[in-house]
């Protein structure tokens, strides 16, 4: 049954009851107020004999008390206000319940259903859930809730972070179809869409990137993708500009708002030739590997976090046949706004040969790490692929 | 579904307590018996749908339903099947559906056990009943829903707090709130006698066995908070006089004053004021002692819950509550006046004194209570007022309290005379002086003296009432032997509270394995600690071994413990016996498998809440009297 039928029945077996007793009202004890107090006056009475019995009173008090009993009872007689009730027609009763006893119910709870004054604040303080579990979570609910684009969303968000990029895009892709209008979803499905496609703006997230301002135009987010877009075109001065747009719609203490000054502050120094915490990557391919490999299998070089989720923080990819045996990763090669290379302590560089430049480890990928480097050394690494 | 069935349940029974008023209340303006006579149908619907809501929310927790937000907050996966049932009323929103539940249950029993009462005094009462319930149910609608879902469902809630995972806390809440909330049915009473314009016999005699019974609860809700502090906090103390402790212990007072007030009314129509008053304060106490704990004002393990807006809601209701039942008092004061004179020594007058003691008494713990409160509240400053404060101004009003309590039953109604007192009691007092002599000579300290003195005062005051009554042959009611447990309940008390807080012994020590301390003949030998885990928590436990006179009399084992979400807790190890309680905490790894301990021998604490239990268990008695089942004839 479904929970409306529910509401139902209780409200029917509620309007059920009262009506019952309007029609068919409870008998009378028959006690009445005056006789209550007569007999409770006797008791008292009774009690008083036996306190002077046992010799708890002597005669003078036991007429006293006696006394003070009769008046008491007269003056509880005289207040008694012995109004009588009356049977009357309840049928304009039962009417009136049979009315309002649903319109009331149903309006407090829907009223209380959307009443919701602590929902702002509602995100509980829970210890935080593996992502594995989460995503059993979230596709457990949208069995019942194909439409919770909010859901959708989420999944997306936890496959990304699980680094299933194949299943994210397809979630996004869901929550996208319900609802086009969300720029956060929109930017969201583009940074998955970038990441799948090795950093690459490619027309879809482009376009996504593109809705989004036109929705909001001072969407963050939005504006911080978009300069990335206009940084890898090698067009700084728009790439500035937009970073710049974004970092005035952030509040005074967004973590992202840091993120973006130190970016903004890193650009400078790439346009003043003063680059600071870069990790120096030097790779050498063996002839035989070179041999065995097309010229136009793509290396990825990137740094990945030493502890923690597994994405990249910053990445550069190129075919084999650009390589020129040595490359520079800066945090203008991270993807990600809030998880700069600068902002890490700890790194691991990994250098991967792959002929479809996908995200994923492929069968046939070649790939070395290193050790684990500390990036405010801004170190040099030497890998070998052999 | 069926967390929306719940929530949906108590909406209806919002609309049920609505109908209950407002029918009947039309029915006895209009003389329409069948509107009146709704009241009681109208609050059965409305238990039942409380009833469903409350079994809801518990099913929630059983099955592990983290959709609902009150659930994830106080439940998880690993939390034991009993700690997840009492986890309902482990916090703020499920503690307020038990309060709703509870007066619910409390006016059930008054329309289900009130057969000899008329019923359109019945009728007033359940429309009084009625108004509070509506307060408290849109309380719980408005601010406090424990039905409120999560967005997203995380698969694993959080932790109930540790130091509500314990057996104390399955009956202490209940038990407590059956207290409190059984405060509101002497307040109806009153109200519908002031309401009515008949203070009468008939309102005497019914109101007294249900003020016996809350305050029997009540009674028995402190005692089991103050055992649970004491085992589950590690600080090995029974009292704090937190001020939430404070919050339920003046309506305590004001009920004692109600019990013995309400004795005087009905049997000699007499201290009406003092009984309305007192029932007016003992449930504007109870609310007051909510207002505290829900508002967020206090800080301390009661205060799991602070938001202005809910302690707003309550001090309106309270305004409301207190303003409006002064308000008919001041109407109906006409009413109450007594043409019934009394002597200065009289048992009136002893009754009256134990009134304006234990109101004076119950003064001062609010001054102690609420100043620091009220100081804070306008900004001039923090003050702490503790332990000194109430040992200094609580105890020296209790004292002349407890000597005239076990005289005032000696003294005869109206008019007594001094010496025919002296004649009656000449001999129990010079075995009082005897037996405090000898006890004088054993102990050598002041506090413990003057507590001997009052045990053997009590005591030996109500054996020789009731050898009295036994000689004379005279009816051995329950009320009478109520009394006297109650009495000799008080003299427990004082005893063991006194003998614990003065002989008892603490140490603080860093142990190392196989080292022991030497405290009151016993020998501690600390055996080391291992590690061990439990389904919801892991931690350490230590071994200490317990040796009197070279025999082996006792191995604990007290654990520190670390919950899932982190959260640590000392689990106190306690071997109890009747005389003393040796008590051990683990305190810290200090390296080198030592660890600090604290150690503490607590002589004859076990009587405090045996006297507690004697107190409640008299309560009881009393309650159940023969006079409160007089079948009126109609």
């Amino acid at each position: 049954m479904s929970m409306t039928i529910w509401f139902g029945v209780m409200l029917a077996l509620s309007i059920a009851w009262a009506v019952w007793f309007l029609k068919r009202p409870l008998a009378d004890n028959g006690v009445d107020l005056e006789q209550s107090n007569i007999d409770i006056g006797k008791q008292k009475k009774l009690e008083l004999q036996a306190d002077l019995a046992q010799g708890l009173i002597d005669q003078e008090q036991f007429e006293q008390a006696l006394e003070e009993i009769s008046n008491t009872l007269a003056l509880e007689l005289k207040q008694a206000d012995s109004k009588t009730l009356t049977k009357s027609n309840a049928n304009i009763w039962i009417v009136v319940v049979v009315i309002l006893l649903p319109i009331f119910t149903i309006s407090v709870y829907q009223n209380l259903s959307n009443y919701t004054p602590t929902s702002k604040s509602a995100s509980i303080d829970l210890p935080p859930l593996t992502l594995d579990q989460s995503v059993v979570k979230i596709e457990q609910h949208l069995k019942e809730n194909p439409q919770d684009v909010k859901a959708w969303k989420m999944l997306g968000l936890s496959y990304f972070d699980l680094n299933k990029i194949e299943e994210s895009l397809k979630a996004y892709e869901k929550a996208y179809q319900i609802d086009s209008s969300d720029p956060r979803l929109l930017v969201e499905y583009a940074s998955a869409l970038i990441s799948a496609n090795d950093d690459q703006f490619t027309p879809k997230p482009i376009g996504l990137i593109k809705k989004a301002l036109e929705i909001e135009p001072n969407a963050p987010d939005a504006l911080y993708l978009a300069g990335l877009f206009a940084a890898n075109a090698q067009d700084f001065k728009l790439a500035k500009t937009l970073w710049n747009k974004a970092l005035s719609a952030l509040p005074e203490q967004s973590v992202d708002r840091q993120a973006l000054v130190s970016i903004l502050a890193e650009l400078s120094r790439v346009e003043s030739g003063d680059i600071s915490n870069t990790v120096t990557v030097n790779v050498v391919i063996s002839d035989e590997i070179l041999a065995s490999r097309s010229a136009d299998d793509y290396l990825m070089i990137y740094a990945k976090a030493a502890q923690g989720r597994p994405m990249p923080i910053a990445i550069q990819k190129l075919p084999i046949k650009a390589f020129n045996g040595q490359i520079v990763l800066s945090d203008m090669n991270s993807i990600m706004s809030d998880k700069l290379l600068s902002q890490h302590d700890k790194a691991i560089v990994v250098v991967r040969i792959s002929a479809t430049g996908g995200a994923m480890k492929q069968a046939d990928d070649l790939q070395v790490a290193s050790e684990i480097i500390t990036i405010a050394d801004n170190p040099s690494v030497t890998l070998n692929l052999k | 579904m069926l967390v929306e069935l719940g929530h949906f349940a108590l909406v209806l029974a919002l609309a049920f307590t609505f109908l209950q008023v407002i029918l009947p209340t039309i029915g006895l303006i209009k003389g329409d018996f069948s509107l009146a006579q709704l009241s009681r149908p109208m609050l059965w619907a409305q238990f039942f749908w409380v009833l469903v809501a409350f079994a809801v929310l518990m099913y929630a927790f059983v099955v592990d339903d983290f959709s609902v937000k009150y659930v994830a907050n106080n439940s998880n996966t690993d939390l034991p099947d009993m700690f997840k049932i009492s986890a309902v009323w482990g916090a703020h929103e499920g503690s307020l559906l038990l309060w709703a539940l509870v007066l619910s249950s409390w006016s059930l029993a008054v329309s289900i056990f009130s057969k000899r009462l008329p019923r359109d005094v019945l009728t007033h009462i359940l429309i009084i009943l009625g108004v509070i319930s509506i307060g408290f149910l849109l309380f719980l609608l408005l601010t406090s829903n424990p039905f409120e879902r999560l967005d997203i469902i995380p698969l694993q809630g959080r932790e109930l707090n540790p130091l509500l995972q314990d057996f104390g806390l399955i009956i202490h809440p209940p038990m407590l709130y059956m207290g409190y909330v059984g405060m509101a049915i002497p307040f109806a009473f009153v109200l519908s006698s002031l309401i009515r314009g008949q203070l009468d016999s008939t309102w005497l005699r019914w109101s007294r066995p249900w003020t016996l019974v809350a305050w029997s609860f009540l009674t028995f809700g402190i005692t089991l908070g103050s055992w649970w502090a004491y085992y589950e906090l590690g600080w090995g103390g029974w009292w704090f006089w937190d001020p939430v402790e404070n919050a339920s212990f003046m309506p305590w007072l004001v009920a004692t004053a109600l019990v013995h007030s309400l004795s005087v009314s009905e049997k000699r129509g007499a201290f009406k004021h003092w009984t309305v008053l007192l029932a007016i304060a003992g449930f504007s106490l109870s609310l007051l002692g909510t207002f505290l704990v829900r508002s967020g004002i206090l800080t301390s393990v009661h205060s799991f819950a602070s938001d202005p807006a809910r302690g707003a809601f309550i001090l309106a209701f309270l305004i409301v509550v207190i303003g409006g039942s002064l308000a008919l008092y001041a109407w109906r004061a006409s009413l109450m006046r007594s043409q019934n004179s009394f002597s200065w020594l009289s048992r009136e007058s002893g009754l009256l004194v134990n009134n304006i003691l234990l109101v004076a008494a119950m003064l001062s713990v609010f001054l102690g209570t609420m100043y620091p409160l009220l100081l804070d509240s306008l900004g001039l400053g923090k003050i702490s007022v503790g332990a000194p404060y109430f040992d200094a101004v609580f105890v020296p009003i209790m004292i002349p309290a407890v000597l005239a309590m076990v005289i005032a039953p000696f003294l005869r109604w109206k008019k007594d005379t001094i010496s025919r007192i002296t004649t009656v009691l000449k001999p129990v007092w010079l075995g009082v002086g005897l037996l405090f002599l000898a006890s004088f000579l054993i102990v050598d300290n002041t506090f413990v003296s003057l507590a001997v003195f009052l045990f053997i005062w009590i005591v030996l005051h109500s054996i020789t009432l009731l050898v009295t009554r036994i000689r004379q042959k005279g009816s051995m009611s329950l009320a009478f032997i109520g009394m006297i447990l109650a009495h000799i309940g008080i003299a427990i008390f004082l005893l063991g509270a006194t003998v614990t807080t003065q002989l008892g012994i603490e140490k603080d020590i860093k142990m190392e394995v196989d080292q022991q301390i030497t405290i009151k003949g016993y020998e501690f030998v600390f055996k080391g600690v291992e590690s061990f885990s439990q389904q919801n928590y892991q931690g350490h436990k230590g071994k200490i071994e317990i040796y009197l006179k070279g025999d082996l009399i006792a191995k604990l084992n007290p654990e520190k413990r670390q919950y899932v979400t982190g959260m640590p807790m000392t689990e106190a190890a306690i071997d109890p016996s009747l005389y003393r309680d040796l008590y051990v905490a683990l305190g810290e790894s200090l390296g080198d498998g030592a660890w600090s301990l604290r150690i503490y021998y607590k002589p004859l604490i076990r009587w405090i809440w045996l006297g507690g239990l004697f107190i409640s268990l008299g309560a009881l008695f009393a309650a159940f009297d023969r006079r409160y089942r007089l079948r009126v004839k109609s």
